[in-house]
């Protein structure tokens, strides 16, 4: 029989069954589905999370304090104090760091704020003036602080426009007074929305002299992260590589594995995330897979209903002249069809759930979640789903195929 | 054009021995040997259990011996694999059941086509080769009727016309009156003799009488042996018709 009379045969043999056949696939499109939806939400994920990142700049290099925390139970790690004024003079420094801009120590740390009968709670950032060139950022309304006020120790702060808003609402607010960490600061300028870049969510901040913070508010004489502006992309990673060594000679550290401090860029952060994503969706799509399996399973039970209940439309078949192929092909096909046809539903379902929830973040998480339809997602779901009814279909269809014609004919 | 004097198939004591899980094996055949000629009317007969199915089977290729030879065309069975029988049974075989074996779901045209679709005929070939067999039954008019809304008889008529679709050498009926009334069955057996009358061999099992004289030989069997093998002095069906 030819592969196209096979395939009719096939697609009359499902029609005949229709409610059990569309029962059948559920198993498939739930999967397939679930693959989908897996795919497009943690590449939305990671592209928010990327875009972030990217906020950070090419040009930008954190240092922070302490190891790389190894896991979650390693946070100690962090809790150093590491990076000092001694650290920062030699990033400064041309002849350790070649192609550095701007280095800018900072701590940070959070805290309620009053403006009258507002408060809010806010982040803390202690830094320098260098912050400016570092991330690239400028106040909106009034000014920043000045190395004078560094140096001075000076109570003035700047704000974020999330704490702006949430103090002062729509009137001004530079010049006025507010109370942070029971101190008195005069607000000197008001940032506009700025995002999230890096690690930092400026908006959410009240950023203050790098002095007083780690005099008055903290206590401190250690900075929490040097971020380092250099001059080009071309340079930054021969810049992280100098500050890596220049630390580490400061330190007296020779096994990279006992450094006290991490250093990274764009690059790596990015790197890092892909991981994390990668792992993440990873285990999604295992479990997405096992029902893929499962869906299988149920594909081949109802197959080998279907071969019973056919046993004389087989007989007769084979009676006629139907060759050992010619069947196996028929109910292979059937099983593929089935499943292809369960995938193909999955990836559109798959498709318009990802659409809805990259809509709903959009809109109630207030993040820009943006939705691409997952071509290798699709393809992927497609070959999957014709896959598992090709492995799941065939011991059936053998099953079919070897029953001699005349034990099909008799059968009752 | 029919040659009486040329041999179509030969069996010499053919056996068939049916084997349970429990290993108790029951004899349907114990040594059976005749001969069919080319173009003739053969009808087998016997009480239920003379092994008459089971010869059917063997002969039409849906079965296999367990002894002694059957060659079909000078060639031996048994040196064929499973799917060249199911080709030669396709090219060279038609087959017309008690149970009528129709798809039920499935038109008219749809059943009468199935052997056609397994011998490969291009598509467009296919329609006017089956309308033909299924004008030549007298179904013109029930062509795209499901074949399961079909009286016994129309039924039955489908299955002859599937069977003679291909052009085959033999036409096997395995009781194929057995399911129907008087009147239908008679129908049907007009039917087969036309065939008979047009070349085909027909091989007819059959346990009723007025059926097995439209043939022109009767093979008794009676516990897996020929118990006789008898030209019909009185085709009377077929001389009143002529």
């Amino acid at each position: 029989m030819t592969l196209g009379n096979t395939f009719k045969t096939s697609i009359k043999g499902l029609l005949t069954h229709k409610s059990r056949s569309i029962l059948t696939i559920l198993g498939i499109v739930i999967g397939i589905t679930a693959i989908m939806l897996v795919m497009a939400v943690s590449r939305g994920a990671k592209d928010l999370i990327l875009s972030q990142i990217q906020g950070l700049g090419s040009q930008t290099i954190i240092v922070r304090a302490g190891r790389e925390p190894e896991g979650p139970s390693d946070f100690a790690s962090i809790f150093t104090t590491s990076l000092k004024d001694r650290e920062v003079q030699a990033l400064k420094n041309p002849a350790f760091v070649r192609g550095v801009l701007a280095v800018a120590p900072n701590v940070i740390g959070s805290g309620t704020a009053l403006y009258g009968s507002e408060t809010k709670n806010a982040s803390l950032l202690g830094t320098t003036t260098d912050i400016l060139q570092a991330l690239e950022i400028q106040p909106r309304y009034g000014a920043f602080f000045s190395e004078a006020d560094v140096a001075a120790h000076s109570s003035v702060a700047v704000l974020g426009s999330e704490v702006k808003e949430e103090l002062f609402g729509d009137s001004d607010a530079v010049g006025e007074t507010i109370k942070f960490y029971d101190r008195n600061f005069k607000v000197i300028g008001v940032f506009d929305n700025i995002g999230q870049i890096g690690a930092f969510d400026i908006d959410t901040n009240i950023i203050v002299p790098v002095t007083t913070a780690n005099q008055y508010l903290l206590g401190n004489n250690h900075y929490t992260v040097i971020m380092v502006r250099v001059e080009s992309e071309a340079v930054i990673e021969r810049a992280a590589d100098d500050i890596r060594q220049t630390l580490r000679e400061l330190h007296g550290i020779t096994d990279p594995d006992k450094d006290d401090f991490f250093v990274a860029t764009q690059a790596d952060l990015a790197e890092r995330v892909g991981t994390i994503t990668g792992i993440l969706s990873a285990l999604l799509l295992s479990v997405a897979a096992i029902s893929l399996v499962v869906g299988g399973i149920g594909i081949m039970n109802i197959m080998l209903v279907s071969v019973t209940e056919r046993t004389r439309e087989i007989g007769l078949r084979k009676a006629v002249g139907a060759t050992t192929g010619d069947i196996l092909r028929q109910f292979l096909f059937e099983s593929v069809l089935l499943t292809s046809v369960g995938g193909v539903i999955g990836i559109s379902l798959g498709a318009v759930l990802s659409l809805l929830a990259s809509v709903i973040l959009t809109r109630f998480l207030e993040v820009n979640w943006g939705f691409a339809f997952p071509i290798t997602g699709a393809l992927l779901g497609f070959g999957v789903s014709a896959l598992v009814g090709l492995i799941f279909g065939i011991y059936p269809a053998r099953q079919a195929s070897r029953k001699s014609p005349i034990e099909a004919l008799r059968y009752e | 054009m029919i040659n009486n004097s040329e041999i179509l198939l030969r069996i010499r004591g053919l056996e068939k021995i049916y084997s349970d899980d429990g290993g108790t094996e029951t004899p349907a055949l114990r040594g059976v040997s005749f001969d069919i000629r080319k173009g003739e009317f053969l009808a087998i007969m016997g009480p239920s259990g003379s092994g008459k199915s089971t010869l059917l089977h063997i002969l039409g290729f849906l079965d296999r011996p367990s002894g002694g030879s059957y060659i079909f065309e000078n060639k031996e069975m048994n040196s064929y694999n499973n799917d060249e029988l199911a080709q030669l049974r396709n090219k060279k075989f038609g087959f017309i059941f008690q149970a009528f074996n129709l798809l039920a779901r499935s038109s008219v045209m749809e059943n009468v086509k199935l052997p056609l679709a397994y011998a490969d005929v291009p598509e467009a070939k296919q329609t006017p080769i089956a309308m033909k067999a299924i004008d030549a039954v007298g179904l013109s008019h029930r062509v795209y009727h499901e074949s399961s809304k079909l009286s016994g008889g129309e039924k039955q008529r489908v299955a002859i016309a599937r069977a003679l679709v291909n052009d085959p050498e033999v036409i096997f009926a395995d009781e194929p009156t057995g399911n129907l009334d008087s009147k239908s069955g008679g129908q049907v057996m007009e039917f087969i003799d036309k065939l008979h009358n047009q070349g085909h061999t027909i091989i007819l099992i059959t346990h009723e009488t007025y059926t097995a004289e439209y043939a022109e030989r009767i093979i008794k069997l009676k516990d897996g042996l020929i118990e006789s093998d008898e030209k019909v002095s009185s085709r009377h069906h077929a001389e009143f018709k002529k």
